[in-house]
Parts: structure tokens; sequence; C-alpha cells
């Protein structure tokens, strides 16, 4: 930290805080989208996973508790497809600033007299756009199927901007991991974790059909009601309760998460 | 140009070659050694079973409970899918080693050996055999723990055993044959997608008789289908389960056909290098 | 072992031509090499990087099938024989490519095993080369852990396991320090004084000059050069005249030079000349230049040099052709 101050360095104003945070975010939105390789499978896994499911457990339909008044099984798999790819997703943008600091971009950014918090907003938005673009792809994509929101087209949209506020949240996480080690390696090794705690909800088969130690996990996960939420909203319609569980949920996670990767980026700061 | 040649060539060689059992077994001590000095690189083929058996047999925990099910634990259904998934990622894990000694120029130097080009197919083999038996251990013991229970006795663990050892002949074969011919990362990636696609549209998730729809036609040719029965019979009740000539004959078919084809796509793709 | 004797080299190489790619994306990296290599020499092969010196060294080590041509390596065919080859010939490759994970001692046994050296002298053995190139203390550490200087050193020692008649050395000095390369030469003319035919590339013609009883120049794909390079630095006969102007004086003082030779290709900034009458016409250039009143900056009479005949036959000069320190 410098002790004597030579110059005064011009003052930024809001205006180009705003605008610089545009600029970055416009940068890291296209920066996800040109690179095919990265989001196809975040796109094709999630789909085949629900196609996968309707075939399998089809018959599981009208017959277990949580599934008797689901009419197909791709209906109830839409909240949990939106989840994964979106979570699957969400590791591109920690991925790409952790490249940033290993191939110096970040200490160019840094050295450069732009907002700090920018550079992570930046990150973060051009996550959110991508996971909202995800959401209405897998509403799209398995509408041919039959699959309908029953909340109707504003249900849709809570789903499609639960999906953006996922992907900040998940985001958040991906981006301190990455602000902390500075390593892609690392933050592409957590991945796993964020994938282990969906799988330990009920994301993917009903809470009431579970039991013992597995249960009790699920019913601590928040994730569990995140997805629930988003599920409502498709097989039963818009309600207040299903949108606060699809919106605050991740908005709740990703306070937490965002707060953590401010921290770690004024650590890494103070180490410049 | 001087044109004086004072001795007759060719000389004897000085090297006696290699011989293939030395040989393999060296590399496969190469490879053992190198998952105790970094453990990181094989913990998650032997993680990703485990977590695996865990999440489905807990999440799916319900499906036992439609009528006609093979077996009224979620584990034992499970734990098959495991095994199998252990024993095919321990086998890519060679073929992941294989990228990188090309990348890095080891494969040149075994490529600059002496020794029958076999060996450098049967030492990847060894040890991903080695890394299976690991793998399907820790993974029944964990199963044990969360309630897997053989139906069948010491045969039925055995078909288990057999069914991963020979995902694992399949896999190691793919898995070189495809890094002969990528040499880069890219066919890391093709590794993986073209298994997990195989052994997910099979039995993996449900019986045959509860599948509706595309995955049934596709499950009933998918040889993974085959496998799958070979290593879940010692841990369904009969019908479905049951050590049995029927359960286990299509399995160990699917096998010796796939590993000989993806062996033999190995040995050309090493051949491939010299082109 | 059925061997057909043939009279001759240790490597003889025939009209030796090697493509990648097809099409529109063909590439011809060997383009018709011709070349002997004789009982105990240690031969030079000199070019710039993708003159196609690692490709040659690769079919000539059996890593990489000719697509046309012939090429005999210790009287043994490269592609019919290769397998006799490979137990005739040790080889350090550029990236000397060494497993991280594993020590010293545990590359030379497997190293042993493939080559098929008896166990009951593979300790023998490897406790010999390590002696030798200096890694006795530090062969139970992981290679991760060596010097660059280390692991050449190593490299070499493994390609010494079967005590080879002929060992190609690829590139072996490029980014070692001084000292180590020092070292290095010193091994290599160990080695051929024990009677090993030695066949090395390189992109440094000092090394070349210092070390070889014979170089070959390629370029492009093609030998340009070939024999002892005394007397090819003899061939290109006047010293070189390099002088240093100001930009804008460059034409002025090619004009001024070309009336002492043949202009010669130098680096951008400076102007070269063969200078026929050689140290003694240097005074006579000095005044045509201030009678044209040119600004000297710089002026310097060298020998021929390897790169001075690399110059001559290519009509460019060799980049990087002196070592550039290690990092």
């Amino acid at each position: 930290m410098t002790t004597a101050v030579l110059s005064t360095p011009p003052r930024h104003t809001t205006r180009d805080s705003l605008r610089q945070t545009f600029a970055l975010s416009k940068r890291s939105t296209l920066e996800i989208l040109r690179q095919p390789a990265l989001i196809a499978p975040s796109l094709i896994f999630p789909l085949f996973f629900a196609a996968l499911g309707a075939s399998s457990f089809g018959r599981a339909v009208g017959k277990l508790d949580g599934l008797k008044d689901v009419s197909s099984f791709l209906e109830f798999s839409l909240a949990s497809t939106l989840a994964q790819g979106v979570l699957f997703g969400s590791t591109t943008g920690g991925t790409a600033l952790a490249t940033d600091i290993e191939n110096g971009f970040m200490d160019r950014l840094l050295a450069s007299p732009s907002t700090r918090v920018g550079i992570l907003v930046g990150r973060l938005a051009g996550g959110s756009v991508f996971g909202a673009l995800q959401s209405l792809f897998f509403i799209l994509a398995l509408y041919p199927f039959g699959v309908r929101i029953q909340g109707g087209i504003i249900g849709a949209l809570i789903m499609v901007l639960s999906g953006a506020l996922i992907a900040m949240s998940i985001g958040g996480f991906m981006t301190a991991m990455a602000l902390k080690t500075g390593s892609s390696e690392a933050v592409q090794g957590a991945f796993p974790l964020v994938f282990i705690s969906l799988f330990f909800s009920s994301a993917f088969f009903p809470r009431e059909s579970m039991t013992g130690a597995y249960k009790a996990i699920a019913n601590y996960n928040p994730l569990s009601y995140l997805v629930e939420g988003l599920r409502v909203l498709t097989l039963q319609g818009l309600t207040s309760q299903a949108t606060a569980q699809a919106l605050l949920i991740p908005i709740a996670i990703g306070v937490g998460s965002i707060a953590l990767s401010l921290r770690q980026l004024s650590k890494r700061l103070a180490q410049q | 140009m001087s044109t004086t040649n004072q001795k007759m060539l060719p000389l004897e060689p000085p090297s006696a070659g290699g011989s293939l059992f030395a040989s393999s077994n060296m590399l496969t001590l190469r490879a053992m050694r190198a998952i105790q000095r970094v453990p990181a690189t094989f913990l998650p083929t032997l993680a990703m079973p485990i977590f695996q058996a865990v999440a489905f047999a807990g999440t799916y925990f319900a499906i036992t409970k439609i009528p006609g099910f093979p077996t009224d634990r979620s584990i034992n259904w499970f734990l098959s899918l495991s095994g199998c998934m252990g024993g095919a990622f321990s086998g890519l894990g060679l073929g992941f080693s294989a990228i990188r000694d090309i990348e890095s120029g080891f494969m040149d130097r075994l490529r600059m050996a002496p020794t029958p080009r076999v060996a450098l197919l049967l030492g990847p083999l060894l040890s991903s055999l080695v890394r299976t038996f690991v793998v399907l251990t820790t993974v029944l013991g964990v199963g044990y723990i969360f309630g897997a229970r053989p139906t069948q006795g010491v045969l039925g663990i055995l078909m288990f055993y057999l069914a991963g050892f020979g995902l694992a002949i399949v896999a190691t074969g793919w898995g070189l044959g495809l890094a002969y011919r990528f040499r880069d990362m890219r066919g890391a990636a093709l590794m993986q997608l073209t298994l997990f696609l195989v052994l997910f549209t099979s039995s993996a998730q449900a019986p045959m008789s509860m599948m509706q729809g595309w995955l049934l036609h596709v499950a009933r040719v998918n040889p993974a289908t085959n496998i799958l029965r070979l290593s879940r019979q010692g841990f369904l009740n009969p019908p479905v389960g049951g050590v049995s000539w029927e359960n286990t004959w299509g399995g160990l078919l699917a096998i010796v056909v796939l590993g000989t084809l993806t062996m033999w796509f190995a040995y050309t793709g090493l051949r491939k290098l010299e082109q | 072992m059925t061997s057909t004797p043939i009279q001759g080299a240790p490597i003889v190489v025939q009209s030796l031509v090697r493509h990648f790619g097809s099409g529109d994306n063909l590439v011809t990296a060997v383009d018709g090499v011709d070349l002997v290599v004789e009982q105990g020499e240690i031969f030079g092969f000199l070019g710039p990087n993708g003159a196609g010196k690692s490709t040659i060294v690769r079919m000539l080590t059996t890593l990489l099938k000719p697509t046309a041509g012939h090429a005999l390596v210790a009287g043994y065919d490269i592609v019919k024989q290769a397998d006799l080859v490979r137990r005739s010939i040790g080889v350090a490759l550029q990236d000397s490519a060494i497993d991280p994970l594993m020590t010293g001692t545990e590359l030379l046994e497997l190293q042993a095993v493939l080559y098929g050296i008896p166990r009951a002298k593979m300790h023998e053995r490897a406790n010999t080369l390590l002696e030798r190139v200096g890694l006795t203390v530090a062969a139970d550490r992981r290679v991760i852990t060596y010097s660059g200087g280390m692991r050449r050193r190593l490299d070499l020692a493994l390609s010494l396991i079967h005590e080879p008649t002929v060992l190609f050395l690829d590139e072996p000095t490029t980014g070692l320090d001084p000292m180590s390369r020092l070292a290095l030469w010193e091994e290599v003319r160990r080695l051929n004084r024990e009677g090993t035919t030695v066949f090395l590339t390189t992109q440094y013609l000092e090394e070349a000059d210092q070390l070889a009883d014979r170089v070959a120049i390629i370029d492009h794909g093609r030998i340009v050069r070939q024999g002892v390079p005394k007397e090819l630095k003899a061939k290109v006969g006047a010293p070189t005249l390099v002088i240093n102007v100001s930009v804008h004086q460059t034409d002025l003082a090619k004009s001024v030079l070309a009336r002492f030779g043949d202009m010669r290709p130098t680096d951008e900034g400076s102007v070269a000349v063969g200078l026929v009458a050689g140290a003694t016409g240097v005074a006579e250039v000095v005044r045509a230049l201030d009678e044209a009143r040119i600004d000297l900056h710089h002026l310097e009479l060298n020998e021929p040099s390897l790169d001075d005949v690399f110059a001559e036959a290519t009509g460019h000069r060799l980049e990087g052709a002196t070592p550039t320190e290690a990092k």
C-alpha cells in the first residue's frame, strides 16, 4: 500500500463505475457464450438425465409418495433439470476468473483505474445472464414433450429469474474459490461439491419417498426447498410460497457467497 | 567424404530386448507408484462410485416399493452400477495417463524401447485391474455399511468382481485407443462421455421390467445391460437375481467381445503413433 | 536372430522423405535426405527450428515411419527391422522425457527391464551410470527435484543402459547453463573416445563446431551442406566484414561495400560483405566509407564460421545460433 500520495488520482464518478461494470459484464457474458465446448455439456447433460429419468422411473408416477398427483415424470423433472444445468454452468465464470488470474489479465485490470467491485460484479452478471438463458432453454426444450408450467407465463418468468439468481449465488462461491486459489483447476475441483449437495436434496426424487438419514439431510438442505419451489410452479401453479422459495433461497445463498468473494477480493488486493 | 568401413554391420545388438512379462510388470509398478505418490489422481476414481452408490440408493430409495422390483434394498440395486462405473473409470484412468505420457514425451521413451508392443498395453491393463480391485472392494465395504447384503453368497460377490474387471478391460482398451489417436485432453473428454452414455443407457437406474419408451429399446441392445446383469445376480432376489448361467453368459460374452475389440483398437492406435 | 549382413556405416540414409497432413495441408518436413555417418564419428546435424532435424531423428529412432526412402541404423532397416534398431541404439530426446514422479534409480531400473538387462547386472549397471553422470547422491530423489542439467544427465545415463553402439542426442544442451553444457560436451567426447558413434542434432553452431567431426546442415527439409566443419568454412573463403551504420545510410553503405566483395546476409541494421582482400583490405574499406561521409558506428572482421557456411548455403542466418543463457 502506498504511504505517500504524489498526485491526486482522478476521482471515479458513479457513472464511470457503472460503465466499467457494464463493460466487464458484457465481456464475461460473451466469453461464456463464445465457448460452445464449455456450455454444451451444461445444456445437454441435464436433458439427457431428464430423458433417462422419465424412461426409468415413469412407472413410479402415481404409485410412490410425492409422485401420486404427478402426471408425468418429465414434468416432475423440469425443476431438477433447471437447477442441475444452472449449477453445472455456474463453474464457467469462476474458472474464467481463475484463468484471468493465472494468465495475468486480472493484474492488468487491477493496475487500471477500474472499479474493483466491478470486476466481481461483471463476472457474476455474466453468469446470471447465462443462467437465465439456460433456464429458458430447458423450459422450451421440454415443451414439445408435453411439459407445461401450471404457473403460466409469470411462473415461467419466475423460474428464469430463479435460474439467474442460482447462477449468481453459486457463481459467488466459485469466484471466491478462484480469488482464494487463483487456480482454474481448483475451481473445477470444487464443482463436485456443488453437485453432491444437489444430490443430497430432493432435487431428483420427492422428499416424501425418502427415509432415515438421507431424508434428514435433504430436510436440512436449502436446495431441496429451492427445487420444490420450482416444482410447485411447474406442477401446481403460481403460489406466493413457491415464488418465495424459488427466489429468496438463491438470494439468501447469494448474499453469503458474494460477501465471501468480496472478502477474498479484498484479501487478494491487500497482497498486491 | 571418407569411405572406410572397419566393421561388418550389423553387429549383434547390445540389448537382448525386454521380455513381455518383466516389462509389463515394471510398467504396472510405475502406475502403482504414481497413485501412491499423487493419490489425488486416483481419489476421484475411488470417491465417485462410492458417492454414486450412496446418493442413488438414498435418492431413489422408494423405487424398491414398486411392485415386482427385484430387491427390497435400494443399495443392493445401485451397488453394481457403482462397481461397473468404478471398473470403467479405473480403466479410463490409464487412458488419461497415456495422454499425459504422450504430452510429456515419456511415451516416446517407451516406444523406443526394444520391448514387445503388447507390453505397452499389458502394463496399463494390469494396473487398471489392480485399481479396479481396490475400487470394487471399497465400494463393497461402504455398500455393506449402508445396508447392502449379498443374497447369493461368495459366488455372487465373485460375479460382482468379474463384471467390474470386465468393464475395466473394456475401458482400458477404449481409453488407450482414444489416447493414442487424439493425443491430448480432447481424448479424455471423449472417453468419459462415451462410457458414461453407454453405462447409463442400460439398466443402470431401473430394471428392464420398469422401463418405458426409448430407453427400453436402447437398454435391450446395450451390452452394458448384460454386464450389469452379470454383476447384480448376487445382490438381487430370484427370479431376476440369483447366480445362474442365464444371468452370466450375456455379460461374459459382452466382456470378451468388447474387450477384444477395444484392446485391438488400442493396439492399432499404438501403431498409429508411428504414422 | 536372422540378420542380413550389410557392409556399411552405422547410419545410412537414402532419399528419406516425410510428409505430414494431406491435401492442401500437406507439409513436407523432410524432402529427400541422403546421409552417411561413419563408424566412430560425432556427426553434427545442424539447422534452425522446424528445419526437419527432429523429424529425421524420430524416423531414425523408429518413432515415426518415413513416407518414402530408406535408412539403415546399426545395419538394420528402420522400418522392417525396427526392433533390432531399437536394441542397438541409445536415444536422448529433446524434451528429456522423464517421469517427474519417479526417482533416478527407478527410471534406470525401468529402462533396464525394457532393454532386457538381466536382473543380476541391473543394479551394478545403474550404479556405474549414476556415478558416471554424477547423480549418485541424487539417485533416490524424485526427478521433479532435479535441475535442468541433472535431468539431461539422467537422460543420457538412461540412453546408455544397454551400452549402445550408436547414440542419438537430440539438442542435448538446449536451455542448459554454460557450465552444464561444457560438462555434457565432455561426456559426449568421452563416450565417443570409447567407440560410440554419436548423432547429435543442434541449433548451436558452436556446439557443432566444438564436437562434430563432420556436420550436415539442413534447411527446409533438405541437406544444403555436408562435410568437415573446417573444410566447409574454408570453402566460404573470405572473412566477413560487418559494419553498423545509421538506418538512413544503410543503402549507401551497401553500395560502397559492394566494391570489396560479395554482400552477405546479416542481421537488420548491419551490412556485411565477404572481404576478398582479407584483413589487409580493412583500411581501404574504412577510407572509402569515410569518403562517402558514412558515419561508422561499429566494425568487425570475422573469420568464416559455420554460420557463414549456413548463410552462404541458405541465404539467411541461423536464428538463435549462439546458445542463449538458461533461465
